[in-house]
């Protein structure tokens, strides 16, 4: 019952797979990752910060 | 002299809002509490079962014995390592320096008494194996390295069949059965609980398990099979498809290129360039041409695009 309970929704236990070009090698479980930090970076650039339009902004 | 134009910095003038840093920190706290919450339940994290001493001669008996040889006739990884354990080697060095051994063996271990004798002498005492004892320790040096050269020649015909290991030889004198007691003791689990109770009854201290099993190819073929190997960016990677310390990256980038992928110094040498280099990011500010990259790349301008465009308006 406690193992069911605290069992995880996505089992990631199974055997990993590996991106291998040259000598890099990285698990597309750490390559996701990278990209998702790189593509939060770049909204985080370009996105409007929030509530910019409505603060005044003082000498 | 002209000043550069990354420290000649004209003061800023124009207009300023308010800033609630403790507002924005509150938001990123409870942003990063939801995800690591949320992604705890759907993923939960990795839980591969520990290796064991007993697992290991249970699954790879013959090596588990071979492995028990080496630590008796001083050839394993260990025996030979230096320091921090032993002064059988130099250790690892940084050029001239002998940084390891400057250290001197801080956790010292004698693998003939740690991984064998000990063990064995703690093991509710057998006839057999304390006569085997009792030989081993009244024998002198000489007579101790002949029994081990004898076991050692004849054990490439090792044999293990009904939790027996045997060997071709009758001039090993108390060495068999030390091996098959070792191997037996192994096999029950007790191996596993006089290795981490040498340094007290409550204690988290598996540095003599962890040795005994590295000194083995069963730990490291299971490394391998996980991805876990230094040679397989393995610093990086976690059991299972979790994603793993993927800001290691450059940490283990070095291993992987020569001359740090054939060094026997890598370790020392890998820590020595990430030392360099993070006393280089500190002193960005102060070395010319890689503090103008914010400069020439103008992201500035890019975050800041309204104030700048109203500038240019």
């Amino acid at each position: 019952m406690a193992e069911t309970l605290l069992a995880a929704l996505v089992s990631l236990d199974g055997t990993g797979h590996y991106f291998h070009w040259h000598w890099i090698d990285i698990s597309y479980a750490n390559l996701t990752v990278i990209i998702l930090m790189v593509v939060v970076f770049v909204v985080a650039l370009f996105l409007p910060f929030p509530g910019r339009r409505n603060k005044k902004e003082t000498r | 002299m002209s000043e550069s134009p990354d420290v000649k910095v004209a003061p800023w003038t124009g207009p300023q809002r308010p800033y609630d840093i403790l507002k924005e920190g509150t938001i990123a706290l409870v942003v990063v509490a939801i995800l690591t919450i949320g992604l705890a339940i759907v993923f939960s994290s990795p839980d591969d079962p520990q290796v064991t001493v007993q697992q290991w001669s249970t699954k790879a008996p013959i090596d588990f014995a071979q492995t028990a040889l080496s630590e008796l006739n001083g050839t394993s990884g260990t025996a030979q390592y230096g320091a921090p354990y032993n002064t059988a080697s130099p250790g690892q060095k940084l050029g001239p320096f002998t940084l390891a051994k400057w250290l001197g063996a801080t956790i010292p271990v004698n693998t003939v008494r740690d991984f064998v004798i000990d063990p064995l002498t703690d093991q509710p005492p057998t006839p057999t194996l304390s006569a085997a004892l009792a030989q081993w320790k009244g024998a002198g040096a000489g007579q101790r390295t002949a029994w081990l050269d004898a076991y050692t020649k004849a054990s490439s015909k090792m044999t293990f069949a009904n939790g027996t290991v045997s060997v071709p030889t009758t001039a090993a004198g108390p060495v068999p059965v030390m091996i098959n007691s070792l191997e037996q003791m192994a096999r029950s689990g007790a191996l596993d609980q006089a290795l981490v109770t040498q340094s007290g009854f409550y204690t988290s201290n598996y540095t003599l398990p962890l040795l005994f099993l590295a000194d083995g190819s069963y730990l490291g073929d299971l490394a391998q099979q996980r991805h876990l190997l230094g040679s397989q960016w393995g610093m990086m990677n976690e059991t299972g498809s979790y994603p793993g310390q993927a800001w290691l990256w450059l940490y283990t980038f070095w291993y992987q290129i020569p001359p740090f992928s054939t060094s026997t110094n890598a370790d020392v040498e890998v820590s020595a360039v990430m030392a360099l280099l993070s006393v280089l990011l500190l002193l960005v500010p102060f070395i010319p041409g890689l503090r103008s990259i914010p400069r020439w790349t103008r992201v500035y301008r890019l975050i800041w695009r309204d104030h700048y465009r109203s500038q240019s308006a």
